[in-house]
C-alpha cells in the first residue's frame, strides 16, 4: 500500500515537473485585440509564426474585438494564467482607466514582449496651403478654426499628437473631425475630407512616398531612417523634447501569476522571433522601431508610458477621471 | 506584353490554378454557412499561407473571396437565411422560388448571374480602376451621408405592405445600430450602463436571428405538411433568359462596381441597392418581386460579386481597402514583404495582373462549383420539417457563435429570432430592419463627420452640397426617389397623365 502511494505521488511529481518542462504540450491560444488587417493583427500574424518555430509550439491567433479592445483584454485576464493565453495587443489599455473605458489595463498583465513602437507624423493633403510645421501653425493662427485635423477619438493616436501640440504651443484652434481609425481618416486626407492627420508613419509612408500626403513634421527628435529628408519636430521647436520620444506600441502580454520559467520560455521564443530577417524588415518597411524588450525593461517602458500619455491628456482636459485616482504619478514626481 | 504574361501566370502553373479552385470550392461552402464568413476564412489563411510564397497564398484567398461571396446566396435560397449579409436581397425572392419547388432554377440563375457581375467587376478592375479610384476618393463625408439616405429610401421597396409598418422596422434596425460606444467620440449609447451593450449588437446575430430563427419558427405552424417537391429539370438558365436580364443585368453590376469601389460601403450596400433599382426599372416582371421574381436575384447577385472587382480597385491602386477582405489582403501582402500603395501598380504591376488573373479563374470556378451538386443542394428543401428545422436553429446557433467566439451572440440571435417571428406574424418586415442596422453607421458617422468639417453650420454644409456636382447629384436623386414614393407623386402623375395612379411602388 505504501509503495503505491509512494509510487503514484513520485509519478504526479514527475507529471507535474514533466508538465511545465515540457511547456507548451497543447496548442495556445493568442488573442488579438483589434480586428483582421490592422496594424495590431499584421504585426501579431508576422512575429507569431517565427516565435512558435523558437517555442516549438503552435499559437492559435483569433481576432476579438469591441470596446476598444477592453473586451479581449478582460477576456485574457479573466483566464487561467498558465501561458496557454496570450494578449496580444497595442498602446490603449495604459489609458483605459483615465478614459472610463474599463478598470484593468496591463498592471494584470506580464509583459512577454513589447515588439516594436510606432512614430507619429503629421501629414497633409498635397493641396493645403502650408509645406511644413511652422507654416502650418502660422496658418492656424490666421485663420483659426479653418483646419480640420483627423482624429480617432479621445485616447488614441491623434489626440495624444494635439493635445502634446496644445501644450507646447499653447493652443491649437482646429477642427477636430472623428474617424473610426487612421486608415479611414488617411483616405479622406487624400480626398480632400480633411487637411491634417496625425498618424502612424507606418500608415501614412506609402502615400507619403507616392505624394498623394505630404509631411508636415514627424513627431521625432531625430530624422528617420525611412524619411530622412522629411523635418522633425523638434528642428521646429525644442519644447518637444520634454514629451518625444513617443509612440504608439505593440506587445504580447500574460496574465500575471503565470509560472515565472513559462514567461522566461515565451519571451525567449518572441524575443528569437523578433530577430527574424522578415520581421526585421517588415518592421523597417512600414517605419516601426524594433524593440523586443522583456522583463523589468518592458516594465519601466510601460509605466513611463502610461505616467507621460496620461498626464499629458488630463493636462489638456480630455480624460475622463484623474491619473492620480489610480495611482499613476506625473512624470518626474 | 509583360502584362498579358502575368495574367496568365495563374493559368499556366496547374500549382495556382489547383489553388483558386480549392479556395473557390471552399469559399462557397464556407459562404453559404452563416455567420462563417469570408472575412473570417481568409484572416485564417493569413497565418495559414505565411510560410509559402506570395502567388500561392493570393491564389487561394482570391479564391475563397470570389466563392464565399457568391455561396452566402446558397442558405438564402433554400432556408431563407442570407449566408453573408450581401445575400440578404437574394433571400427576398430567391427563397419564395424555393417554396414554389425551383430552388433548381433560382440557384442556377443566381449562378450565372453572379459569374456575369463578377466579370463586370473584373472587367472594370483591369482597365479603368484607376479612374475610378479616383472617382471613389472624391466622395466626401456627405456624399457617403446622401449615399445612406438614399440607401435608407429603399425601406420602400423592401417593406411589401404597409409602409408605415416598413418605417417602423427601419428606424428599430437604425436604434439597433447605434447601441453601444459611439466609435466616433466612445460615448455610450443605449447601454443602460450594462457592459454586455458595450460593445454593440452584433449585427450578423441580428440577421441570423431575425432571418433563420424566426423562419424556423414559422415553419412550426406547418410541421406536419408536406414539403415541397423542387423541380429540378432546368437549372442552367436559358439563352433567351440570360438575355432577357442582361440589360437589367449590367445596371446592376455598375452599381456593384462603384459601390464597391467605395471605401466604406461594401457588397451588402450594393446588393440592396441593385435590388431596389431592379424594382424601380422592371415594368412588368413576371412575378412580383418578393413573390420569387426573377429579376429580384438577379440585380443583388449581380451587385455583390460585381463589388469583388470594385474592392480591388482601391486597394490596387492607393493601398486603401474597399471592404474587410481586401483590407486583411493588404495586411498579407505586408506580411509578405510587398507594399501595398499607391506604388504598387507602379513598382509590381505583375502583381496586379496576376490578381486580375486570379479573379477570372476563380470566377469561372464559380460557375462550375456553383451549377454542380445542385440536385444534393435542394434536397434539403425536400427534407421532412421535423429535420429541417433543427437543421436550421443548429446552423443559426453554429453561425452567431462563431462571428466572434461569443455565446453573448447566439443569446441575442435567439432573442432577435423570437422578436422577428412576432414582426413577421404581424405583418411587419424584416428586410428593413436589417437595412436599418447595415446603414446606421454611415449615416451616423457621415452625418456627423459632414456637419462637424462644416464647424457645425447648416448655411454652409448645403453650401457644400450645392457646390459639389457629386453632392449635388445625389442630393437631387434623394429628392427625386423620395417625392416619387409617395402617394402625393402617384396623385400627381394622375391629374397630369391622366393615368390611373398604380401605386404599387
Amino acid at each position: 500500500m505504501k509503495r503505491i502511494i509512494v509510487g503514484a505521488l513520485s509519478a504526479l511529481a514527475l507529471t507535474a515537473t514533466a508538465a511545465v518542462a515540457e511547456y507548451p504540450e497543447k496548442e495556445i491560444q493568442g488573442i488579438i485585440q483589434w480586428g483582421a488587417g490592422g496594424s495590431t493583427d499584421t504585426v501579431m500574424r508576422s512575429v507569431t509564426p517565427h516565435a512558435e518555430a523558437a517555442l516549438g509550439g503552435t499559437v492559435v491567433m483569433q481576432n476579438m474585438t469591441g470596446a476598444v479592445g477592453a473586451i479581449a483584454l478582460n477576456h485574457v485576464a479573466g483566464s487561467a494564467a498558465d501561458g496557454y493565453t496570450l494578449l496580444m495587443g497595442a498602446e490603449n489599455p495604459l489609458l483605459y482607466k483615465i478614459m472610463g473605458l474599463g478598470d484593468k489595463d496591463y498592471n494584470e498583465f506580464t509583459p512577454i514582449s513589447i515588439l516594436a513602437r510606432g512614430t507619429p507624423v503629421l501629414v497633409a493633403n498635397p493641396d493645403a496651403p502650408f509645406n511644413d510645421y511652422a507654416e502650418m501653425m502660422a496658418y492656424i493662427k490666421e485663420n483659426p478654426g479653418s483646419v480640420k485635423f483627423g482624429s480617432t477619438g479621445p485616447g488614441g493616436l491623434p489626440s495624444v499628437v494635439t493635445a502634446m501640440i496644445t501644450s507646447v504651443e499653447g493652443g491649437l484652434d482646429v477642427t477636430a473631425v472623428p474617424y473610426d481609425g487612421d486608415g479611414p481618416a488617411l483616405t479622406g486626407l487624400q480626398g480632400g475630407a480633411i487637411d491634417v492627420m496625425p498618424a502612424v508613419l507606418g500608415a501614412a509612408i506609402e502615400g507619403i512616398r507616392a505624394g498623394n500626403m505630404k509631411v508636415l513634421a514627424i513627431m521625432d527628435v531625430s530624422a528617420n531612417e525611412q524619411l530622412p529628408d522629411a523635418p522633425y519636430v523638434t528642428q521646429f521647436n525644442d519644447a518637444y523634447s520634454t514629451y518625444l520620444p513617443w509612440g504608439p506600441f505593440f506587445g504580447v502580454f500574460v496574465p500575471n501569476g503565470t509560472p515565472d520559467d513559462v514567461v522566461a520560455k515565451l519571451s525567449a521564443a518572441y524575443a528569437t522571433g523578433a530577430q527574424h530577417p522578415d520581421f526585421v524588415k517588415l518592421m523597417n518597411d512600414r517605419g516601426f522601431t524594433l524593440m523586443a524588450i522583456s522583463g523589468d525593461e518592458a516594465d519601466a517602458f510601460l509605466s513611463k508610458w502610461q505616467q507621460g500619455t496620461a498626464w499629458l491628456l488630463q493636462d489638456a482636459g480630455l480624460t475622463k477621471a484623474s491619473p492620480e485616482e489610480f495611482g499613476i504619478a506625473r512624470p518626474g514626481e | 506584353m509583360t502584362a498579358f504574361m502575368d495574367f496568365l501566370t495563374v493559368f499556366t502553373q496547374p500549382e495556382l490554378l489547383l489553388l483558386v479552385g480549392v479556395g473557390t470550392f471552399a469559399g462557397v461552402y464556407v459562404g453559404a454557412i452563416p455567420g462563417l464568413s469570408v472575412t473570417m476564412a481568409v484572416s485564417i489563411l493569413i497565418s495559414f499561407t505565411f510560410s509559402w510564397d506570395v502567388y500561392p497564398a493570393i491564389s487561394l484567398m482570391i479564391g475563397i473571396y470570389m466563392g464565399g461571396v457568391y455561396g452566402g446566396s446558397r442558405t438564402a435560397i433554400l432556408l431563407n437565411i442570407p449566408g453573408a449579409p450581401s445575400a440578404i436581397a437574394t433571400a427576398l425572392d430567391g427563397y419564395p422560388m424555393a417554396k414554389r419547388g425551383e430552388a433548381g432554377t433560382a440557384i442556377g440563375v443566381t449562378t450565372v448571374m453572379s459569374f456575369i457581375g463578377g466579370f463586370v467587376g473584373i472587367g472594370v478592375l483591369a482597365v479603368a480602376a484607376p479612374w475610378v479610384s479616383d472617382f471613389a476618393l472624391k466622395f466626401q463625408p456627405r456624399d457617403y451621408m446622401l449615399l445612406a439616405i438614399l440607401g435608407i429610401l429603399l425601406v420602400g421597396s423592401l417593406s411589401q405592405g404597409s409602409l408605415v409598418k416598413g418605417i417602423f422596422a427601419g428606424a428599430l434596425g437604425i436604434a439597433i445600430g447605434a447601441v453601444g460606444r459611439d466609435p466616433l467620440t466612445f460615448a455610450e449609447r443605449f447601454t443602460f450602463d450594462f457592459q454586455l451593450l458595450e460593445g454593440g449588437i452584433s449585427f450578423i446575430a441580428v440577421m441570423i436571428g431575425m432571418f433563420g430563427v424566426s423562419e424556423a419558427l414559422l415553419q412550426l405552424h406547418h410541421v406536419n405538411k408536406n414539403s415541397v417537391r423542387q423541380k429540378i429539370s432546368r437549372i442552367v438558365p436559358s439563352l433567351a433568359t440570360v438575355k432577357k436580364h442582361l440589360p437589367l443585368s449590367l445596371q446592376t453590376s455598375s452599381i456593384g462596381v462603384i459601390i464597391g469601389a467605395l471605401p466604406g460601403t461594401g457588397g451588402d450596400i450594393a446588393a440592396l441597392m441593385a435590388y431596389d433599382h431592379a424594382k424601380r426599372v422592371t415594368k412588368k416582371p413576371e412575378r412580383p418581386f418578393g413573390d420569387g421574381a426573377i429579376e429580384g436575384l438577379v440585380a443583388p447577385e449581380t451587385a455583390n460579386n460585381a463589388a469583388v472587382g470594385g474592392a480591388f480597385i482601391p486597394m490596387m491602386t492607393l493601398g486603401i481597402p474597399g471592404d474587410a477582405v481586401t483590407a486583411i489582403m493588404i495586411g498579407a501582402l505586408f506580411i509578405h514583404g510587398l507594399n501595398p500603395g499607391p506604388m504598387l501598380m507602379i513598382d509590381q504591376p505583375d502583381m496586379f495582373w496576376f490578381i486580375v488573373g486570379c479573379l477570372v479563374m476563380a470566377n469561372f470556378f464559380m460557375l462550375i462549383f456553383g451549377l454542380t451538386g445542385i440536385k444534393l443542394f435542394t434536397r434539403i428543401v425536400e427534407m421532412p420539417r421535423a429535420v429541417l428545422i433543427p437543421l436550421i436553429m443548429l446552423l443559426s446557433i453554429v453561425g452567431a457563435y462563431a462571428v466572434n467566439n461569443s455565446i453573448t451572440d447566439v443569446y441575442w440571435m435567439l432573442g432577435f429570432g423570437v422578436f422577428g417571428y412576432f414582426m413577421r406574424h404581424y405583418g411587419y418586415p424584416l428586410g428593413p430592419v436589417i437595412l436599418g442596422v447595415i446603414l446606421s453607421r454611415l449615416l451616423d458617422d457621415n452625418w456627423r463627420r459632414a456637419i462637424i468639417s462644416e464647424q457645425e453650420d447648416l448655411g454652409r454644409f448645403f453650401s457644400g452640397i450645392f457646390s459639389s456636382p457629386l453632392s449635388l447629384v445625389l442630393f437631387v436623386s434623394v429628392i427625386l426617389i423620395f417625392v416619387s414614393q409617395t402617394p402625393l407623386w402617384t396623385k400627381a402623375k394622375g391629374r397630369i397623365f391622366g393615368e390611373k395612379g398604380q401605386g404599387h411602388e
